[in-house]
């Protein structure tokens, strides 16, 4: 039986074309690489002066050129995927389909070919989303961070300033408030009685928005120790968040007890979704 | 044809950044308010409003500053309905 | 039948209450007239804002935050916003009763505004600029929306998705034109 296929299986042509695909495949990867690599170099100065220069506290001029970037990186992700999709794939069905069985020490050398050429397209694409991930990592790297921790001095400072200047709008005598109030809020004026309406600048009001942020950053050690624990270890990520959680409640001390339900909330999720 | 690419990529980039930078941020610029105090005092009757006669009622003429019933929030508690 | 306690009013403002001002508000109503609409003060209007969404946060069942979704669809409806309008051009206005009740009209919408970010446009603004329609009139037709399209797709997930792929197409070539050309347009396999 095996005799029969010991007529060697001679196709030159293939062995070129698929020579020819692998290299074409090849240098479209590198096009593309090379246009990736210039765009993000070019980009990250770019990114990082108009974060700088924009004076939006949310940064959205800069979000918006971030976000057109990663729609350009996407669109040539998506190109090499179609490429993959309408040449090497198609061609590695259609040619595979020519070949001798694979058990036969005819088919057995094309196969391998054809085999090796799957491998060094796939390893190529995977290189290439390898660049692309790099890519978006560094255009990601120029969301600078506020600086949250001065943002919050200055409100302190602004605080303790404003804190003993207002007066009762009914008899004239001396309003101090006793807290930061990020939220309208009544206060009583000590000698008349009268319910005053305090209202917070509007960067005090935003600083409540921030807060929780701040407190992130300010325990990212913790975080960082959790998610580098192998195997991870709950009991650091509950370390974390009770640490996350205490400098919250120092920075907005009214909210202490909402806060305590979301901890309880966040630590039951976690629990869930970690066992 | 190298440095057309490159330039081609330069000037995307140069329109891409103008258009961000042109484009108003939703809801027009944010509008930075100090710190103030004001009261609102009865706009039936005048009268100021104390701390004992709650919040929701004026004490003197009987007018609604409000039509709800507050319930305990953070500062304002259901002992400040009137 | 026990009452979840989740749900009982703040400062005597229902979560319909709630879900309604947010839903105005992203209309373009300001915090005052808001307040005022459902009879209260900045304080308690505040205090209100704030410990419903401290509600939803603690709440893991998603329930609130769920009805909050529905009554923010029915916000138009809501009797203490109803003698409310933000200010829009009669074209707007048009646009606006357009995307709650034609699906289609909706659908394609959200697309493009979702495509807009990838050109580097906030799609919000897009979708303001070209028709005048507010978030929170988007967000409220969203909600409309929401049920009869989670039918469709346990219907027909691919006609759904050939729908959606084609608006996304239609929406990325504009674009793509708008801002001459994509970036690796010359090169090709």
């Amino acid at each position: 039986m095996f005799g029969f296929f010991k007529n060697k299986y001679d196709n030159p042509a293939l062995l070129e074309e698929i020579r020819q695909t692998e290299e074409k495949w090849f240098v479209f990867l590198d096009k593309l690489e090379t246009r990736l690599d210039e765009l993000c170099s070019a980009a990250v100065p770019e990114l990082i002066a108009l974060f700088n220069e924009d004076s939006d506290p949310y940064k959205r001029a800069h979000s918006r050129m971030l976000t057109g970037l990663m729609g350009q990186i996407s669109q040539m992700q998506q190109k090499a995927i179609e490429a993959k999709e309408e040449h090497i794939i198609p061609f590695m069905h259609a040619s595979s389909a020519v070949l001798p069985d694979l058990i036969s020490s005819a088919g057995r050398k094309y196969h391998d070919r054809l085999y090796r050429f799957q491998m060094a397209c796939f390893d190529r694409h995977h290189q290439f989303e390898d660049k692309v991930n790099e890519g978006i990592a560094a255009l990601r790297s120029t969301e600078g961070n506020a600086d949250l921790e001065a943002v919050y001095q200055r409100q302190l400072t602004e605080f303790e300033r404003i804190k003993d200047k207002f007066s009762c709008k009914q008899c004239g005598g001396k309003l101090i408030l006793q807290k930061m109030f990020f939220i309208a809020t009544y206060i009583q004026c000590p000698f008349c009685q009268t319910q005053n309406t305090y209202t917070p600048s509007t960067e005090m009001q935003m600083l409540f928005h921030q807060a929780r942020s701040l407190a992130e950053q300010r325990t990212k050690h913790l975080l960082l120790i959790y998610e580098q624990s192998r195997p991870k270890n709950p009991a650091l990520y509950q370390q974390y968040l009770r640490s996350m959680f205490d400098e919250w409640n120092k920075i907005t001390p009214d909210m202490l007890e909402e806060n305590e339900r979301f901890y309880q909330r966040l630590l039951k999720d976690h629990s869930i979704n970690h066992y | 044809m190298h440095n057309t690419e490159k330039n081609n990529t330069q000037s995307y980039l140069d329109r891409l950044k103008k258009q961000a930078i042109s484009q108003e941020n939703y809801g027009a610029e944010i509008k930075y308010d100090e710190a103030n105090i004001q009261v609102y005092d009865c706009p039936e009757c005048g009268a100021a409003r104390a701390l004992g006669d709650g919040l929701t009622v004026c004490a003197y003429c009987g007018y609604q500053f409000m039509t709800v019933k507050l319930s305990d929030g953070i500062h304002i508690k259901k002992g400040n309905n009137s | 039948m026990s009452e979840n306690p989740l749900l009982a009013p703040i400062h005597g403002i229902t979560l319909e209450d709630y879900s309604a001002a947010c839903a105005k508000m992203g209309s373009g109503l300001s915090e005052d007239q808001i307040a005022k609409a459902l009879g209260v003060e900045m304080p308690v209007w505040q205090e209100a804002n704030l410990l419903w969404q401290e509600r939803m946060k603690e709440d893991a069942t998603y329930q609130i935050v769920t009805l909050f979704g529905q009554h923010f669809g029915t916000a138009d409806q809501h009797p203490k916003f109803s003698n409310l309008q933000a200010v829009v051009s009669p074209e707007a206005t048009g646009y606006i009763e357009k995307i709650k009740t034609d699906k289609d009209f909706y659908q394609e919408l959200e697309v493009a505004r979702q495509v807009a970010y990838d050109y580097g446009l906030d799609g919000a603004s897009w979708i303001a600029d070209q028709y005048g329609i507010s978030i929170g009139d988007f967000q409220i037709a969203a909600s409309l929306w929401n049920e009869q399209i989670h039918r469709d797709i346990a219907a027909d997930s691919q006609k759904y998705m050939r729908t959606q792929d084609a608006y996304k197409e239609k929406y990325r070539q504009k674009f793509a034109t708008a801002q001459g050309g994509n970036v690796a347009d010359d090169i090709e396999f």
